[in-house]
């Protein structure tokens, strides 16, 4: 028997990478072209782009995509501010505790998020836990508090769903920071608060950056929480499951899917962006 | 610099962690304008001493005093310090001109202020036109000169260099010792510095402080330390030097050692256990040892040429022990007497040998 002669790094590479690289072909950008070219494609078979010029110069498609684009920002903006003193806890002062910190962030993850958007329902129903609390427990209130449905609540679990990404990307970068750069500052007569304005909240802008940008993305994208909890949001998601389910305009799902593809590829580039930055 | 240098004193500074004692009752004074230098092996203190200096660490009991105040309790950012990190700790997202001009503005100095400050700093460390750069654009170098004028620029009560020369090679830490001596002694700082360095702790110093366990072992000048340590440690950890341990002959002017009957350089009690310390540059070999009292004899079992030096090694044939002998390089290899392992006589000036307390275990 002869022996085979031996491969080449690079087809030892290719041979390697090639089962990953033919799942996601088939299960994931196939289906992704084959939505995409539904958007562009008439009746007949056509090449078409009437469907976005349409949908770009209806107000209320761009309302739609407007309050995407406003509550995934808000959350956004709460998730960092929530974040930040997590991660700076976490890393600064949690010491041998640490590690239970990142279980309580990691945990919730490990839960699938229907789980947890039920949690929320059961909490804060009409006769859920909260309202019982506050009425007949408590007897702070004569008549249940409306919670459900409520744009502050909706707003609510999406912060806590996405929270954690936000910590631990500002996490991971904080940690780099060389903490005789803060000592510096503070021997050259800046104040703790100074020296964390002027040195580390630069320095941990990166973390930060990718932070946003990922709870962004997932904010936009998603579905479940919105679907559960209500709120009153219209966003495209919610939009996109209306025309395939109820509507069934296939077509103007597929459009509205690949506008939201594109925005999530726009925030992708931002991140690679930022990282290359930081890579220097 | 106008103000009149600040004097330095720390009293009876002790600091644990967790159970572990760092530094255990430390005194130390540094002169108006002196250089102390604090130096040892990793764990001795001399790090723990100098953050509690900075402020970054509290000492569990004793104070410090920086011109006549009590700091102790002080905010790092108050004390009016400044100091230079061995990773330079640069601010790395701020060009030279904004991190050197860092503590003027904290200090609420006008932007003029801060531009003149910035200017004559840079003129001082040699590096006018580079303001505009960041850090990780200048040499290892370079980045050093900008960290000490930004901690200089404030006009700092005392400087602290925490092993200052550490990330440098070797040719560059030779001049940047002789630039920040320079430097120093102009400015008339008080200045505590931080190494592990026995040469640049030599170069530098107008005192060196010489730390184990959490202790001052010695203090004094360099030549001080070196040619009269106090014990085998600070023999053996400032250069080399070859210990002699034995009891002390009924006479009570000489040792008994394995190596042989051994003159004291002063007197002690008889009976007593005691090591003579000599510096390997002091050892004389072959015929001119003739004269000398030990009468050792030995071999040269290896030899190294070290440029201004060369080093031997040589077994002792009454105790078979190792010593190191220095020869100015002038003196040759090839000299009568000092081929490899033929016997050879050795010996040095009694007033060139020191009574050290004895290595640990000893005793």
């Amino acid at each position: 028997m002869s022996k085979a002669a031996p491969l080449s790094d690079r087809s030892r590479r290719a041979l390697l990478l090639a089962p990953a690289l033919i799942f996601l072909a088939v299960f994931f950008v196939m289906p992704l072209l084959d939505n995409s070219a539904r958007s562009f494609l008439t009746e007949e078979g056509g090449l078409t782009f009437a469907r976005y010029t349409a949908f770009l110069t209806d107000r209320f498609y761009l309302g739609v995509i407007a309050e995407t684009v406003i509550l995934s920002a808000a959350v956004t903006v709460i998730s960092v501010l929530i974040a930040y003193p997590v991660a700076y806890v976490l890393v600064r002062k949690a010491g041998r505790l640490s590690g239970l910190i990142i279980f309580l962030l990691i945990a919730p993850l490990l839960t699938s998020i229907i789980m947890r958007t039920f949690g929320w329902q059961v909490l804060f129903a009409r006769r859920g836990l909260v309202n019982q609390w506050l009425v007949t427990d408590l007897g702070l209130l004569d008549a249940p508090l409306r919670l459900l449905n409520t744009p502050g609540l909706a707003i609510a679990a999406l912060v806590h769903v996405l929270v954690p990404f936000a910590v631990l990307s500002i996490a991971s970068v904080l940690q780099g920071i060389d903490r005789r750069l803060e000592e510096g500052a503070l021997m050259l007569g800046a104040s703790r608060f100074r020296t964390f304005w002027e040195v580390t909240l630069p320095l941990t802008m990166d973390g930060i950056g990718t932070g946003a940008i990922l709870v962004f993305m997932i904010a936009n994208g998603s579905f479940v929480t919105l679907v559960l909890l209500g709120g009153g949001f219209q966003t495209l998601p919610l939009l996109i499951y209306q025309q395939f389910n109820t509507t069934r305009d296939f077509a103007l799902a597929s459009t509205m899917s690949t506008i939201l593809l594109v925005i999530a590829l726009a925030c992708l580039w931002l991140q690679l962006r930022l990282v290359r930055r930081q890579g220097v | 610099m106008t103000d009149t240098p600040s004097a330095l004193s720390l009293t009876a500074i002790r600091k644990t962690f967790a159970g572990l004692t760092a530094v255990d009752d430390l005194y130390l004074a540094v002169e108006p304008g002196a250089l102390v230098s604090l130096l040892g092996p990793s764990g001795c203190g001399k790090t723990t001493t100098l953050r509690m200096v900075a402020g970054f660490e509290r000492p569990d009991s004793g104070s410090i005093w920086i011109g006549g105040e009590d700091v102790t309790r002080q905010a790092p950012n108050n004390r009016g310090l400044g100091m230079v990190f061995q990773s330079y700790s640069l601010f790395p997202h701020r060009t030279v001109a904004e991190n050197v001009a860092f503590g003027l503005r904290m200090g609420g100095a006008s932007r003029q202020a801060q531009a003149e400050g910035v200017a004559r700093m840079l003129d001082m460390v040699h590096l006018r036109g580079r303001e505009d750069m960041y850090p990780a654009q200048l040499s290892g170098g370079q980045q050093q000169r900008v960290a000490l004028a930004r901690a200089l620029v404030v006009n700092p009560r005392v400087l602290l260099l925490d092993e200052p020369l550490g990330a440098l090679d070797k040719g560059l830490r030779e001049s940047m010792q002789f630039e920040i001596r320079e430097m120093q002694q102009r400015l008339e700082i008080t200045t505590l510095l931080v190494t592990h360095d026995q040469e640049e702790a030599m170069s530098m110093s107008d005192q060196i402080a010489v730390m184990q366990g959490g202790r001052i072992l010695q203090l004094g000048a360099p030549n001080d330390i070196y040619d009269r340590p106090k014990s085998a440690f600070v023999a053996t950890f400032l250069g080399t030097s070859n210990l002699f341990t034995g009891t002390v002959a009924p006479d009570g002017q000489h040792l008994d050692s394995p190596a042989g009957r051994l003159p004291l350089p002063e007197s002690l009690p008889a009976g007593r256990r005691a090591t003579l310390s000599v510096r390997p540059e002091r050892i004389v070999l072959g015929g001119a040892a003739a004269g000398l009292p030990q009468q050792l004899t030995g071999r040269i079992t290896a030899s190294s040429f070290r440029g201004s030096h060369a080093a031997y090694r040589v077994v002792l044939d009454a105790s078979g022990a190792d010593l190191t002998v220095y020869r100015q390089a002038d003196a040759g290899l090839g000299q009568v007497g000092l081929a490899l392992g033929d016997p050879l006589s050795l010996g040095w000036r009694i007033e060139d040998s020191v009574i050290v307390t004895a290595p640990e275990g000893e005793e």
